[in-house]
């Protein structure tokens, strides 16, 4: 008896060292990019959404799974610096398109016609014919276009939020403003009123690095005179409409706000912290960023504003109106997201891995699973569901323990929104997801992003100057707004036209040129809002 | 004459003072590893770099590259900051450590001195990105802690531009820089110093020196090769410039005053995957770097010492 039991004890000791050993056998490892935002307590490495996906489909198709964190706010340089070395994650995501295009021209990229036909045919049908052709490139020049990266699928195109302080207007006995005159007079009389305190700062923007005139662009582009811009010039200065008819006047009028105090004097200096700090201490009477910023459940700027003080409310605004279209323009994205590609890594990404990539996506984009990868669990991350199957009251981070927290849009990359089927249950659950108090003041936002909207410019061909150019062209443009907007007022329009010069000659002639051609010979795609209706 | 007959092998250096050579072996490897392999691909600058094609397969097209950046507006900016902003470094920040390590010197109590030492070394250990963030809490403007103490105290009616405006920026980033590593400039020079004969002080003690005239006729002249030493070798890295400082110090108000060149690199050649174009300023910095620190030893010899070859 004795002897059995020591035979079969050694026998399962020898197993069980032998096992892992077997287990790995026709193992594939599949390492994912996934952003980062630093959302306190969740780690992205050991979250609830991987262990998920490793038990319903790493497991049984013996593929293990990794998600690579990335910092969403640097996510083109890393990558730059990964693919480099041949270090990136197996399968990737980005929003340098310039960088995807270089990639292409290198032959360093998994051409996806084939993997997708075969391993693919759930992610096919999701993205639709319309969005894998933003991926497609003829590389080889025989005419046909391969597939060579994926585009998410973006649910809701809104982009711009502008948001003012609903409780201020009540204390000045003020309407909400409809145009840049009335918004001006708001800005004046809530500084005159110190309605913040000593540290009032009546209007926010900020100067972001990677792309310095994104957010003052959305209030510029209501002075651009369109009786004097072309549809070829609208295209051709994409990225540049501080060069259009009548920005200059925008500009100036940046000025004139700054140096009356009414605006945020620190906007060129990075300083993330003390941005958020104002904005949560509720010394901000105006800030502009995505249509549901104030309210997201991982960092909702509203609910802590409130905690700071009381009866402080961000409504959304529609005041930046061009006169010469009578129309408040806003832009929306493209129906792209996200661009989506396996690299080559220089061998270390082999073809086992990419079919495991494309195998793992072909996973996401069935509607079960990614209704579990978007969501989480009922009763943990949500606490209902509405006879439409739209899950509502959604818990905030804070309320969820860590092992559960998540993040639905980063991780589950293949489509940018959370999608239930239908654009209707797309809209309707987009409200949905956030605190009901606020669920009135959302989709005002929303309604407002949508208004005069024009679709975001990009071109179907590789533009050569903004590889050359680019990003030199971004560093004078931050140059730019910081010179216009803080100069003496006297000087205004000599430092405006040098500053605009020295754009041009770091290369952005050349990029005009180039876009101008990519617009004759109709490789465009995004809208004109001055377009005859 | 009878010849002596050698008795030992030719390798006796090696079997001698093996333990020596293992220990040098070390660095010689991380030389060889980091500095000498990584020459190979300065070709690079001279090609159309494909990272797929690599180093042997990609285009040789000459001096396309360094024509384009160079040609570029921000490249003489770049390269006037950084020699502008290395020199001024050098100038304020190069005597700071000899000072401070005979100042240290001076200090008797062995617990005190330890302490100051540490103290100074700390700054060095700091990251940029924890530096920066410092600078920024301390200097921004209105709600910097400078800035603000100063205007509560209303001592200033407007800000100090200790970020916003160039010159004044350049000080900043100078003064910063000079803080950061004064203390751990001071090890050499303390060794050096440790190295003095307690007897020649005594002896110019009795013969009625007093502090001052035995640290200019004494200390000073005992570290002088020192000094010269790592003059010649500061000089060899005014093309030189750290990427981290510069680009976590600056802003884009001062976009003018703070873009380096290794920030223009950045920019030029790294964030748009032009390795080939990096590589190319990276050879150029090199080259400079070494007519430079070959004219400061030539120098440096005429003038008597002893130079670094």
């Amino acid at each position: 008896m004795k002897k059995t039991l020591t035979l079969v004890l050694a026998l399962v000791m020898m197993l069980s060292l032998a096992l892992p050993a077997f287990a790995d056998e026709g193992w594939v490892e599949l390492r994912v990019e996934a952003y980062d935002r630093t959302i306190a307590g969740f780690n992205l490495e050991d979250c609830w959404q991987l262990r998920y996906a490793q038990e319903h489909f790493g497991d049984p198709n013996k593929i293990k799974l990794i998600f690579v964190p990335v910092p969403r706010w640097t996510e083109g340089e890393v990558l730059t610096t990964q693919l480099g070395g041949g270090t990136a994650p197996d399968l990737c995501m980005t929003y340098n398109g310039d960088l995807i295009n270089q990639y292409i021209e290198f032959d360093g990229l998994y051409q996806l016609d084939a993997l997708l036909e075969e391993y693919g045919p759930n992610l096919k049908a999701f993205l639709g014919d319309d969005l894998l052709k933003f991926g497609q490139q003829d590389r080889d020049g025989d005419g046909t276009k391969e597939q060579w990266f994926l585009s998410a699928r973006r649910l809701s195109v809104a982009n711009v939020g502008n948001f003012i302080r609903a409780d201020w207007l009540k204390a000045l006995n003020m309407e909400k403003p409809t145009d840049i005159e009335s918004f001006t007079a708001y800005l004046k009389a809530a500084k005159e009123a110190g309605l913040g305190g000593t540290r009032t700062i009546p209007m926010h923007f900020d100067l972001y690095e990677s792309n310095p005139l994104y957010n003052v662009v959305r209030f510029a582009d209501a002075f651009i005179d369109f009786s004097q811009v072309t549809e070829e010039d609208w295209f051709a200065y994409s990225g540049l409409h501080e060069m259009l008819p009548g920005s200059k006047e925008a500009y100036r009028w940046f000025n004139q706000l700054y140096h009356e105090g009414l605006l945020y004097e620190n906007f060129d200096i990075n300083d993330d912290t003390a941005t958020d700090s104002a904005l949560l201490n509720g010394y901000f009477g105006f800030f502009s960023m995505q249509p549901d910023q104030p309210w997201r459940t991982d960092k909702n700027y509203q609910k802590e504003m409130e905690t700071a003080v009381e009866g402080a409310e961000w409504v959304s605004v529609n005041c930046f109106k061009n006169e010469s279209l009578g129309k408040y323009l806003h832009d929306e994205y493209a129906a792209n997201g996200l661009s989506i590609i396996i690299p080559k890594n220089g061998g270390a990404t082999t073809e086992e891995k990419a079919i495991a990539a494309v195998k793992y996506m072909d996973w996401l984009a069935q509607p079960e699973n990614m209704f579990a990868m978007q969501n989480g669990v009922e009763g943990i991350n949500y606490l209902e569901v509405t006879a439409d199957g739209i899950p509502t009251k959604v818990q905030s981070a804070d309320a969820v323990p860590d092992e559960n927290k998540m993040h639905a849009g980063d991780i589950c990359f293949i489509s940018n929104g959370l999608y239930y089927g239908s654009p209707e249950k797309n809209a309707a659950a987009i409200a949905l997801g956030f605190d009901e108090k606020y669920q009135a003041n959302i989709v005002e936002s929303y309604v407002h992003a949508g208004t005069d909207a024009w679709t975001q410019t990009s071109f179907s061909i590789p533009i050569q100057a903004e590889t050359d150019y680019g990003a030199m062209i971004k560093s004078k443009q931050g140059e730019f707004l910081s010179k216009v907007v803080t100069c003496d007022p006297a000087e205004f329009d000599a430092i405006y036209d040098a500053a605009i010069q020295d754009i041009l000659n770091t290369g952005a002639s050349e990029l005009i040129e180039e876009q101008r051609a990519a617009y004759q010979a109709g490789e465009f795609r995004g809208t004109f809002p001055g377009a005859a209706q | 004459m009878t010849t002596i007959k050698k008795r030992k092998p030719k390798l006796t250096w090696l079997v001698r003072d093996w333990r020596l050579y293992v220990m040098l072996a070390l660095p010689v490897i991380w030389y060889l590893l980091f500095c000498y392999k990584p020459m190979i691909g300065v070709v690079i600058a001279f090609q159309k770099y494909s990272l797929v094609k690599g180093m042997w397969g990609s285009r040789w097209v000459g001096l396309d590259n360094f024509e384009f950046v160079m040609g570029l507006r921000d490249f003489p900016l770049a390269l006037k900051n950084t020699l502008w902003l290395n020199l001024m470094g050098l100038v304020m920040g190069f005597p700071v450590p000899i000072i401070l390590a005979i100042m240290l010197n001076e200090i008797k109590h062995s617990g005190v001195k330890r302490v100051s030492q540490t103290l100074l070394y700390l700054p060095h250990f700091l990251s940029w990105i924890i530096i920066g963030g410092m600078v920024l809490k301390i200097f921004a403007p209105t709600t910097g802690v400078v800035n603000s103490m100063l205007l509560r105290f209303g001592l200033i009616d407007k800000n100090v531009p200790f970020l916003t405006d160039g010159p004044t920026w350049q000080l900043t980033y100078t003064l910063v820089g000079v803080w950061q590593n004064m203390g751990w400039g001071t090890i050499l020079y303390l060794s050096a110093i440790t190295g003095i004969n307690m007897e020649l002080f005594e002896a110019a003690r009795i013969d009625g020196a007093n502090k001052i005239q035995q640290i200019w006729h004494l200390t000073l002249p005992v570290i002088r090769s020192t000094i010269v030493v790592l003059l010649i070798l500061n000089i060899g890295q005014m093309m030189n410039i750290s990427f981290d400082r510069p680009y976590i110090m600056g802003n884009t108000r001062v976009q003018n005053y703070c873009d380096v060149l290794s920030t223009f690199v950045y920019r030029a050649g790294i964030t748009n995957a032009q390795f080939a174009r990096a590589t190319a300023i990276g050879l150029f910095q090199s080259v400079v770097g070494l007519i430079m620190v070959s004219s400061a030893n030539f120098v440096t010899k005429r003038l008597g010492e002893d130079g670094i070859w």
